[in-house]
């Protein structure tokens, strides 16, 4: 009976990794290669000239890359710490004050972002940070420490407050609580914060567009104009660079998740 | 040691932590009651009557909710058959499982790249065609980007969303699934009708709070419709960013409206999503 | 002649390298309540899902209601499994719920309806016919979930640790439904569980199961009076062990006397276990005894004894009342003593 069960099967999942992968595999092709139009099933040329301009520091796309790891790992930085000590305080509510508080964490992430841009946008303006580097951080930031909050907030609702009150009890102060015992233990979250900061920011498009005012080039903003352009092979290259990141993250959480004996991977 | 001053600072930091939003919706707000922004011009309705007013809000919004429910549904389904045929532990299931959420990773303005670069009129789907002699030149290929029905669209969408809800349903299937399926079968029902009554409504009800959040994100992604949407009608993102950006100062009054108007849709989102969700029972 | 609700004959399972049954080998009859009991991991639950279809065996074979069931699947064989905790149908209805093993036997509506009714009423619960699972307490679930089980009359009812993680009033109350349940038309029971306290309560027959092997198959008393094994008796938790030795010719003796032992066992060190109900205080005992300690509980209070050579505790005679440092005499009732040897490397302590 299994047998006879296992060959479509086997055919959906082909048929599923296909489908899944094809895209992948197309850019990759696109980026290895030039002149490669339409009809051709096969590109003219393959070449690693594409993959070559990120990093030669006169071209486009590694000056956009530069920008967009800056910005990320700025982001990342920023929201993970901050959102460590907001998920924290907020985590120790009750009530009603617990529940309002959470809704306002959450605003941050269920509004669109490019809502959030034009709302923004203005007061940004205002205040000088339009088209600057800065602008778009804090930009970013915003819906970053949104997620990185919510996050801590989850991480803090099973955290053992008894281990903070023990030390308290054998004398550390507040300070040495929180330097001694508290970010020892949330080192691994305080990593998978930033990795979510990180790629808030590494994807962004909205934001980065109205507040960086077409100023600040990230790699996603380069990437749609290679589109509009019609240069195929830098926007799959590009593609592929604004994927690495998250990809190698989520084969990392995998692995992680899997040394765990958990169902899913 | 509970309420009272710690009670404050929580309820500030969090007030801090959405500050900036509040300040937008606000801004937003005053912008489309005209008292604030490029285009101010003293209080009134005006831009809400216009935009309300105007029949290309509502095409905008309606095919804008095609879009969204068509690409959510389609990811669903595809998701909860994923789920119920790759369900083994080992071998080729896990394998299939695995490959499933590889485009979790990629960026949505990456998977619209992806769809541009195949789905378009001289893309990989059209050379195929080609060599296949179905079509002659680019023309011949019927348009699935930038199409009046958001074909390409859609079924980019789809790429990009189907891991995020097979994640959660291939959760669902081993931690509940199996049990209730053993108990329909040991009952005497059949594999199709265990399928049925209790496979597909544990999905269904696991997967909702899901589905509307995906609804909701994919209804206010800019980038993605920027790629592979048409110019006519107009996505609701595209719509909003095109009268933002108008030479008239009196149409980017209107965009506040639309701004207020993709708020409220996220947040019925939210609260139709946290509803759901409280309703989903655990089984231990 | 009605043939057994169920035939267990040379049953083996194993998974990869493992054997988790070995010759599983069974039989209960129609109406009876067969219990198993064993430690964790010992393979009760994998012997009821084995019985119900879900495992397959290396060998052997199954009959259920006099039906080979061997090569069949769980959905056609005439017997229910019910987990430890109640899978109801979470989108269903009280009523649908129960009356989804008839819908699927396609019943005509109105016999559904009077069956539902009928289970319903057997478990107290017709007054929640509409309500959603979700809104039910734990007891309430259990009682819809053997209705549902009971509704189809199957020969069989296989139950997996049902009273586990439930407090004492709720465990009574799924006796009781569970007693209910099998009273409607008595079909053959097997119940796993790791306590033999509940197991005492419904059992007409109980089997240990220790590490896949059935090691004793007898009625509760017997089971109690004579565990076959000094594992056994251990796993039963049956209080008092006195050590001593067996002369090799029927006799074991100890601090607490000489006595015949039932069988003959080899002579050398032996230990005998036997309970507070074997012990009987008395002025006229043969040993003496020293009351340390006096344990009321609420139904029946024990005595913790001092003799030479160790502890006994014993069931407080009715009507006396004893203190701490009383000095009295005890008597040990032969019948209720089971003697093993002592297992080499066990000293006395």
């Amino acid at each position: 009976m299994n047998a006879m069960r296992s060959l479509p099967r086997l055919g959906l999942a082909a048929l599923l990794v296909f489908a899944t992968l094809l895209p992948l595999a197309f850019l990759v092709a696109l980026s290895v290669s030039s002149d490669w139009f339409y009809p051709n099933l096969a590109p003219r040329r393959w070449t690693g000239a594409n993959w070559d301009l990120l990093r030669r520091s006169g071209a486009v796309i590694f000056s956009s890359l530069r920008v967009s790891a800056a910005l990320a790992l700025a982001t990342g930085a920023v929201s993970s710490i901050s959102g460590l000590f907001a998920g924290r305080k907020i985590a120790r509510l009750d009530g009603w004050r617990g529940r309002v508080a959470v809704a306002c964490a959450f605003l941050p992430v269920a509004v669109p972002p490019l809502a959030l841009s034009i709302g923004l946008q203005y007061s940004l303006l205002k205040m000088g940070l339009g088209g600057r580097f800065s602008g778009v951080l804090f930009a970013h930031v915003v819906p970053a420490l949104g997620y990185t909050t919510l996050f801590f907030v989850g991480i803090f609702a099973v955290f053992d407050w008894l281990v903070e009150d023990e030390a308290r009890s054998l004398g550390a102060s507040p300070r040495d609580v929180i330097m001694r015992v508290t970010l020892p233990l949330l080192r691994r979250p305080l990593v998978e914060a930033f990795a979510l900061g990180f790629l808030v920011s590494w994807a962004q498009v909205p934001l980065t567009l109205l507040i960086g005012q077409g100023l600040v080039r990230t790699l996603p903003l380069e990437l749609m104009s290679y589109v509009s352009a019609g240069q195929d092979h830098l926007a799959a290259t590009a593609g592929l660079v604004l994927t690495i990141p998250p990809l190698a993250l989520l084969v990392v959480t995998a692995l992680a998740v899997r040394r765990l004996g958990a169902v899913i991977a | 040691m509970s309420g009272g001053r710690r009670g404050a600072s929580g309820l500030i930091v969090a007030i801090v932590v959405s500050s900036p939003v509040l300040a937008g919706i606000v801004y937003s707000i005053l912008g489309a009651l005209g008292v604030a922004g490029p285009g101010a011009d003293g209080m009134s309705l005006r831009h809400f009557q216009v935009v309300l007013g105007d029949s290309a809000t509502w095409r905008s919004i309606l095919w804008t909710v095609w879009i969204a429910l068509a690409s959510t549904l389609a990811a669903t389904i595809l998701a909860m058959g994923a789920a119920a045929i790759f369900r083994a532990q080992q071998g080729v299931d896990r394998f299939a499982r695995l490959v499933a959420i590889v485009p979790l990773a990629v960026p949505h303005v990456v998977a619209a790249l992806c769809g541009v670069l195949i789905l378009s009129q001289s893309g990989l789907l059209a050379r195929l065609a080609f060599a296949a002699s179905l079509q002659s030149s680019p023309a011949d290929m019927p348009a699935l980007t930038s199409d009046r029905y958001g074909i390409g669209l859609i079924i980019a969408l789809v790429w990009k969303e189907f891991p995020f809800l097979a994640l959660v349903a291939f959760a669902l299937i081993a931690q509940r699934g199996v049990a209730l399926e053993e108990t329909a079968r040991t009952l005497g029902a059949g594999a199709l009708r265990t399928f049925r009554v209790a496979t597909l409504p544990a999905l269904w009800r696991g997967l909702l709070p899901a589905m509307i959040a995906v609804f909701t994100f994919v209804a206010g992604n800019y980038e993605v419709a920027v790629l592979l949407a048409p110019s006519s009608p107009l996505a609701l993102p595209l719509l909003t960013m095109e009268r933002y950006t108008d030479s008239s100062l009196a149409a980017r009054g209107d965009a506040f409206v639309l701004v207020l108007l993709a708020i409220m849709v996220s947040l019925w989102g939210v609260i139709a999503h946290e509803w759901f969700a409280s309703r989903v029972e655990v089984v231990e | 002649m009605t043939s057994p609700a169920l035939e267990m004959d040379s049953v083996s399972v194993r998974f990869g390298a493992e054997t988790i049954l070995q010759n599983m080998t069974l039989q209960v009859g129609r109406g009876e309540r067969f219990v198993i009991v064993g430690p964790s991991g010992s393979g009760k639950t994998t012997l009821l899902r084995v019985i119900a279809g879900f495992v397959t065996p290396e060998g052997g074979e199954i009959m259920i209601a006099g039906l080979s069931a061997t090569a069949v699947p769980p959905e056609k064989r005439d017997a229910v499994y019910m987990h430890q905790t109640p899978i109801l149908f979470p989108h269903l209805t009280v009523l649908e719920n129960v009356a989804f093993p008839l819908r699927v036997r396609r019943l005509s509506g109105g016999e559904t309806r009077e069956r539902v009714g009928a289970a319903l009423d057997a478990m107290q619960m017709g007054r929640f016919e509409n309500r959603m699972p979700r809104t039910l307490s734990g007891g309430q679930k259990h009682r819809v979930a053997l209705a549902r089980a009971i509704v189809a009359r199957p020969s069989l009812l296989l139950l997996d640790e049902p009273f586990s993680a439930l407090d004492p009033a709720l465990r009574r109350d799924v006796r009781l439904a569970l007693l209910a349940a099998h009273s409607q038309y008595e079909p053959g029971v097997v119940l796993v569980t790791h306590d033999f306290g509940d197991a005492a309560g419904i059992a007409d027959r109980i089997g240990v199961l220790i590490e896949g092997e059935l090691t004793q198959v007898a009625s509760p008393a017997e089971l109690f009076m004579r565990p076959a094994s000094l594992a056994i008796a251990r796993f039963l938790n049956i209080a008092n062990e006195v050590h001593g030795h067996s002369d090799g010719g029927g006799t074991f003796c100890s601090t607490l006397g000489n006595f015949r032992t039932r069988d003959t066992i080899a002579a050398g060190p032996a230990i005998a276990v036997f309970s507070p109900a074997a012990v009987t205080i008395g002025l006229k005992g043969r040993t003496a005894a020293r009351v340390i300690e006096v344990r009321t509980y609420p139904e029946h209070t024990t005595l913790m004894l001092g003799i030479t050579g160790g502890r006994l505790e014993a069931a407080c005679p009715a009507g006396s009342s004893f203190a701490a440092g009383d000095e009295t005499t005890v008597d040990l009732d032969v019948d209720r003593l089971a003697v093993f040897p002592l297992p080499a490397g066990q000293r006395v302590e």
